[in-house]
């Protein structure tokens, strides 16, 4: 055998068989179970959110609900009381002309306020003013009310 | 060489189960860690140190600090290899901040020959405990080498990757550390 392969040898073979002491081992279990403790006590308190956080959080989802609260407010005024009104003066004036009677904004009105039924009786009322078929009015007009 | 490479990949399996264990939170597993290893890394610290007392702390330290990583620690080689690159390094620390006059009691200075005797002869005369005191004779860095390579099996590469030296440095210090041993006991022999 090769001198360095027999102090290799020599060395291997003469491990040091150590073992360690009871207030060894109780001293550094006990002390790494409290790093461990303290080290993951340490993590799930950066995981909560802090006090700022928390005020920002809530002011943002008050903002949210007021916005959402005001966007609600005017689509049920605009769907139920503003275009009404507007609605209304707008049949007014379209009840001036027979022709408009007919305009495809009168008809989205009538929709609006009475779905297809509304349609119809807007479209029976300017058959009973045009007539069943009006001589003078070319689909063009009965769409277009500002040619009238 | 098939069987034991068997073994090797089933512990650095059960390795891997432990440190997974221990990443969230297992205090079995860190408990477990520390039976499997505290003698291996005592022994480490004693043959490096030849202090028990001041092994002991080391092993503590090293404990210690490892269960502070809970939940971030990677594991990339070995868990032994890892765990004894800690004890080495604590203890190279410890072995600065030591005064030279307390440093190393029983320290022989070395007059060995540089003959290539057969070292069989010295083994009825060495025990364990022998080692320590011849290995003890050797300059730190040397001694830290050789008990890393050939007590806790770790690589050349991962010596010195740990230690943070090249691989050049590593060997050429295990070549003399190796060199000197076999000196000291071949001088002892002779006595």
């Amino acid at each position: 055998m090769r001198p360095k392969e027999n102090t290799e040898e020599f060395v291997k073979v003469r491990k040091p068989d150590v073992k360690t002491s009871r207030e060894m081992d109780k001293r550094t279990l006990d002390d790494s179970l409290a790093a461990m403790e303290q080290t993951m006590r340490a993590k799930s308190a950066d995981q909560k959110p802090s006090t700022a956080r928390i005020i920002t959080l809530r002011r943002m989802i008050k903002l949210t609900a007021a916005a959402a609260v005001i966007i609600v407010s005017i689509s049920f005024y605009v769907a139920h009381q503003g275009p009404g009104e507007q609605n209304d003066i707008i049949i007014a004036e379209a009840l001036d002309s027979p022709a408009k009677i007919m305009t495809m904004k009168s008809l989205k009105i009538a929709f609006r306020r009475g779905g297809i039924e509304g349609i119809e009786n807007q479209c029976e009322k300017a058959l009973k003013i045009l007539g069943p078929e009006p001589a003078s009015l070319s689909l063009a007009d009965l769409y277009n009310g500002s040619q009238s | 060489m098939a069987v034991s490479l068997i073994g090797q990949v089933d512990l650095m399996v059960e390795d891997n189960i432990l440190v997974w264990k221990f990443n969230r939170g297992s205090k079995d597993a860190l408990r477990r860690i520390y039976e499997k290893f505290k003698d291996d890394l005592l022994g480490l610290a004693i043959t490096l140190l030849r202090d028990r007392s001041l092994a002991e702390d080391v092993v503590h330290d090293v404990f210690v600090s490892f269960a502070g990583a809970v939940g971030s620690f990677h594991l990339s080689g070995t868990l032994k290899g890892y765990l004894s690159t800690c004890v080495a390094n604590s203890a190279r620390d410890r072995n600065r901040l030591r005064s030279p006059r307390n440093a190393e009691p029983g320290i022989i200075q070395a007059a060995g020959s540089d003959s290539d005797g057969p070292i069989e002869n010295a083994i009825g005369i060495e025990e364990s405990g022998k080692l320590q005191d011849l290995l003890a004779r050797l300059p730190y860095e040397q001694r830290e080498i050789i008990v890393l390579h050939l007590h806790h099996e770790m690589r050349f590469r991962e010596i010195a990757k740990a230690l943070g030296i090249s691989i050049n440095t590593v060997q050429s210090r295990y070549r003399y550390g190796l060199d000197k041993l076999r000196s000291i006991v071949n001088s002892v022999v002779t006595k």
